[in-house]
Formats: structure tokens, C-alpha cells, sequence
């Protein structure tokens, strides 16, 4: 596993996708930083929680490659015919991304060090943020390792991912959305009375907004630490691991 | 060494295999023979775990290859059709990585990198990013990569496919060397290739055992009858009339021949008759010198062709 790690981690910087990703990521922080510094003030919570945002386009270009490539390039049979295990290939090229992750973290380090030597503050709910950055790391690297399994094609791999990751960050609207739809279903139906209506549909778009790793981060800017969403985005990622050791598996059973 | 028992790979509704069995004893260099489509990659590629069979077994060494797929897959170096080779590292980062994956230990690794690195002649490019090499040094990278961890069992898969003349020979050089001391299973369409290296072929056809032989007794068992050529100067009727009155000789075929005065001739005789004087001293007598003579043998083409049509 530690192998497939330094290889794909690796051959980030061998191709500009590595540089491409960290330059958007250190552009978009430093922005962000820049604009609050600027007016004295700094808040590496929200600047966090707002990188989060751009994830949607962060995460395809990183994990685009990570399986589609192998495939395209039939480099995937080394793994399929070599004595290691495919959860093995999953974990490295799943943290070889996770990794590049790290290495864009840096930039959110300097920012703590600048406000820190400003004079800013630094309390608790910058930590919880930190966490809950790589719990979303994770998450949707998985996403996009998942994406990049079912094709051989990485615009495909990242189209996908991409469209997945819009679907959680629109989770809220999707929910306001489908409840909407089904209370005006409803009064077609029957006849309920508003009570009635008004609490389907705070329930269906409850469900939603508990689906929505990003309200979970929204807590952590009050400073709460909620173990629950962790466990959430952990739970998520190692279900999308696990859906692409299977898709791995399953090319053995299929035509090449 | 590898027992393959009624192999079956069913991809929907289309069958590519459809129950092949047989062994591979140790030491030994089998051909692996097959008209396009025929099912020789896939067999190649469930021998070496890449895909798994509808049902049959593989076991190699004493492994079963689904059942016990680590074991099985230590023995068994592979190179398929297209070298799986990552184009953005160096030829050592690369060996270096499948010696990752392969487990070689640390210790024994530089000592097993030099040796197969001077083996397959790629020491000089060792620095070089792989995408930079020509096909010929990609195909021996990928060579070298099959024989990390020292398995006992090389798979070839077209080997010498879209390599110049040269580098042909090279190759067939390489892997006559290698298999002094493995075993090895070599596919190709190309027949002179598997005749030059082969101890044995097995020839399959529309994903069945059209044949399992040495070369030899194959084209024995084809070539009842010997075909002799000879081509001479003088009038091919009267040749034709004299050398069938040859006592042995079944009968003489006219060959279109590339000049006028240069005929050539193609007599069938049965096998165990040695016609070849009686022919000097026939057209000695008819006054028409004889340029050429020589026995055909059937080619592994001939034998490949009729086997699969035959089928």
C-alpha cells in the first residue's frame, strides 16, 4: 500500500496536476485570508468553511486520474496480477490524494501563524474546523476515487465527481425542493390541514439538511465540536471505499 | 507446474472459452497458437489472476488461483500485450515500484535489479523517463518488470508485437535465454517466432484445443506424404511425364515460376521413398539441369492453417 502511496502521491508533481490543484487552493485561501487582513481582522474558521466550497472543483481535478488513468494506459493489470490486495490499491491511491490534501493545508497553517503573530485568535473553533476540513477531505475524496473507477475516461471521472459533490452542497435546496413537491401532492390527494402540511414538509427538509455534511460544518463555527458529523464523513468515505473495491473487483467478471 | 483443467469464460451471451485444459510441465517454453479472437489473451489473462473464469481451474505450483491468489501469483511474472508501464517515472523508479509491489526485500534488491537491468540490456536508459523510450526498450522494460521477485513462471503475451527485425531477434535471443531456467508460455500469431522458440504448442481455436503437440509431430502427423521441389531449365511437359514414371512419386505439380527458363516442380512422394536420386539421374538423362532440389516441410503456417479450418 505504502508503495501504490509514494507512487501516486508522487506523479502528482510529475504532471501539473499537483501544481495546478495546490495554485487554485493557495490562490482561493490567500484570497480569502488577504480580504479579512486587510480590513484587520481574521477568522480561519470561516476561511476554512468557505474553502470547503470550492471542493466541488478541488476534488475532481485531484481524483480524476487516481483509477480512470490505470485503466486507460492498462497499467491497472499490474495490481490485478501482482501478489497484493486491491483494498490495498484503494487505501494508497485514496490517501495519495488525501495527501495532496495535507500539502494544501500548509497555506491554511501560515494564515494561523500570521493571525497568531497579529495578535488574532486562535481558540477552539479553529481546531474543530481543522477537523472538519479533512472529515470533508475524506469524504469527497472518496467521492471522486469512487467516480474515477467506473470509466476509463478522466473527464468522465471528473464530470461525475462533480456532479455528486454539487448534490451534497445542494442538499438543502434539493430539500426544499422535494418537500415542496410532495405537500402541494398531498393537498392534490387529500385535503390536510396546513398543520399537517407544514410538519411533512419541515420533515422532509429536515432529512435533507441531516444528509448535508456543510450544515454539519456550519456547528463548528459556533465552536461546537460534534463528534456525530465526523462519524458521519468517516462513514460516508469508507462507503465509497468500499463501492470502489468492488467496481475493481468486478472488472475481473466483466469484459476488459 | 501449471495445470489448467476445463476452462470457461462466458462474457454475456458470447463465450470466448469454451473448456480448455492442459499442462505446462517445468522448464518447459509452450506456444501459445491462435488465430485473432481466438481466446488467447483471455486465457492469459485468467492464468495470470487479471480475470476470473466462469468455471475450470487454474493451479499453479500446487496454488489454485482464485483460492489461494498470493501464493499463486508469486510464480508467475507477467508481460501483457500492452507493457503496463507508467510513463512519467524513470526506468529504475519503476522497477523500483514493482519491486514494492512484488515484495522484494530491500536486501536483495539492488543485486536483483543489476542482474535482470544487464539481462535485458536496459542499464543505459536506467535514468531515462520511460514516455522517452523507443517501443523496442519499452517492451524489454516491461520484460524486465515481469521477471522482478524471480518467478518461476514467465507469461509473454505477442512479445515481439511492432518491434523492427532487429529487435526481434534480440527479444528471441533474450527469452531463449531465459528459459533455461523458467518456465514460459509465449502467445503470438507470429509462427516463426513460436517455431524458433517453442518446445511445445498448443493451438486454439474459436476458444477450444484445436491441437497440443511439439512441433515436430505436429507437422509428422499432418505430412503424410513429403513434398519434394525442384526446379530446373529445360521443357515441363516431358519433366512433368518422365518424373511421374519414377516408381514412389504419387504426383508432379507444375509451380508457376518467376522467370521463363527457370520451371519449378513440386513432387508428392510417399513418405517412406527416397526419390531424390532416381530424380538427378532422370533429368540428367533429359538433358535439364537441376538448379534446386529440396524437401518442403510443412510449416507451423500450413499446420496452423489447415488445423484452423479443420475446426
Amino acid at each position: 500500500m505504502l508503495a501504490i502511496l509514494k507512487r501516486e502521491f508522487l506523479s502528482y508533481f510529475k504532471s501539473p496536476v499537483g501544481y495546478v490543484a495546490i495554485a487554485l487552493f493557495s490562490f482561493l485561501s490567500g484570497f480569502i485570508f488577504v480580504m479579512s487582513f486587510g480590513n484587520a481582522y481574521s477568522n480561519i474558521t470561516s476561511e476554512i468553511i468557505r474553502l470547503c466550497g470550492f471542493f466541488v472543483v478541488l476534488v475532481p481535478i485531484v481524483t480524476m486520474g487516481l483509477l480512470a488513468d490505470d485503466k486507460r494506459r492498462g497499467t491497472d493489470v499490474i495490481y490485478y496480477t501482482s501478489p497484493i490486495k486491491l483494498t490495498a490499491v484503494v487505501l494508497g491511491k485514496f490517501l495519495a490524494a488525501v495527501g495532496l490534501f495535507v500539502v494544501m493545508f500548509i497555506n491554511i497553517v501560515v494564515h494561523m501563524i500570521v493571525t497568531k503573530a497579529y495578535g488574532g485568535v486562535i481558540d477552539a473553533s479553529v481546531f474543530t474546523a481543522v477537523v472538519i476540513y479533512f472529515s470533508i477531505v475524506l469524504l469527497y475524496v472518496s467521492i471522486g476515487l469512487f467516480a474515477s473507477s467506473i470509466s476509463d475516461s478522466q473527464i468522465v471521472a471528473a464530470i461525475v465527481a462533480f456532479v455528486f459533490i454539487m448534490i451534497i452542497q445542494l442538499l438543502p435546496t434539493i430539500g426544499s425542493f422535494v418537500s415542496s413537491a410532495v405537500t402541494s401532492l398531498l393537498s392534490i390527494l387529500g385535503n390536510p390541514s396546513s398543520a399537517t402540511l407544514n410538519s411533512v414538509s419541515q420533515k422532509i427538509i429536515n432529512i435533507f439538511v441531516w444528509l448535508d455534511p456543510n450544515e454539519r460544518i456550519d456547528t463548528t463555527s459556533l465552536g461546537i465540536f460534534n463528534l456525530v458529523s465526523v462519524f458521519y464523513c468517516l462513514s460516508f468515505a469508507f462507503f465509497f471505499l468500499f463501492l470502489t473495491y468492488r467496481m475493481l473487483e468486478k472488472k475481473r467478471w466483466t469484459q476488459s | 507446474m501449471i495445470e489448467i483443467k476445463n476452462l470457461v469464460k462466458r462474457y454475456g451471451k458470447k463465450l470466448a472459452v469454451n473448456g480448455i485444459s492442459f499442462t505446462v510441465n517445468k522448464g518447459e517454453v509452450l506456444g501459445f497458437l491462435g488465430p485473432n479472437g481466438a481466446g488467447k489473451s483471455t486465457t492469459m489473462n485468467i492464468i495470470t489472476g487479471y480475470l476470473s473464469s466462469t468455471s475450470g481451474s487454474v493451479v499453479i505450483n500446487g496454488h489454485d488461483i482464485l483460492e489461494e491468489p498470493e501464493l499463486a501469483k508469486k510464480s508467475i511474472g507477467y508481460l501483457p500485450e500492452l507493457p503496463p508501464l507508467y510513463l512519467d517515472m524513470t526506468v529504475i523508479e519503476y522497477l523500483d515500484f514493482m519491486c514494492d509491489i512484488k515484495g522484494v526485500s530491500k536486501k536483495d534488491r539492488a543485486p536483483q535489479l543489476a542482474r535482470i537491468m544487464s539481462l535485458v540490456k536496459i542499464v543505459d536508459v536506467g535514468d531515462r523517463l520511460i514516455k522517452n523510450l523507443s517501443k523496442g526498450y519499452k517492451q524489454r522494460v516491461g520484460i524486465a518488470q515481469a521477471m522482478i521477485g524471480n518467478p518461476e513462471i514467465l507469461i509473454l503475451d505477442e512479445p515481439t508485437v511492432g518491434l523492427d527485425p532487429n529487435q526481434i531477434r534480440e527479444i528471441r535471443k533474450l527469452i531463449r535465454h531465459l528459459a533455461q531456467n523458467h518456465t514460459i508460455i509465449i502467445s503470438s500469431h507470429i509462427l516463426s517466432e513460436i517455431q524458433a522458440v517453442c518446445d511445445r504448442v498448443v493451438i486454439i481455436n474459436k476458444g477450444k484445443v484445436a491441437a497440443i503437440d511439439t512441433i515436430g509431430d505436429l507437422s509428422t502427423r499432418l505430412n503424410e506424404a513429403k513434398k519434394i521441389l525442384v526446379a530446373f531449365k529445360g521443357d515441363e511437359k516431358l519433366v512433368c511425364n518422365l518424373l511421374r514414371a519414377i516408381p514412389g512419386v504419387e504426383n508432379v505439380y507444375l509451380r508457376e515460376s518467376r522467370s521463363a527458363d527457370i520451371k519449378q516442380v513440386e513432387v508428392s512422394v510417399m513418405s517412406e521413398n527416397d526419390v531424390r536420386s532416381s530424380i538427378f539421374y532422370t533429368m540428367a538423362k533429359a538433358n535439364s539441369p537441376i538448379l534446386e532440389m529440396r524437401e518442403l516441410d510443412a510449416s507451423l503456417e500450413e499446420i496452423f492453417l489447415s488445423i484452423t479450418k479443420e475446426a
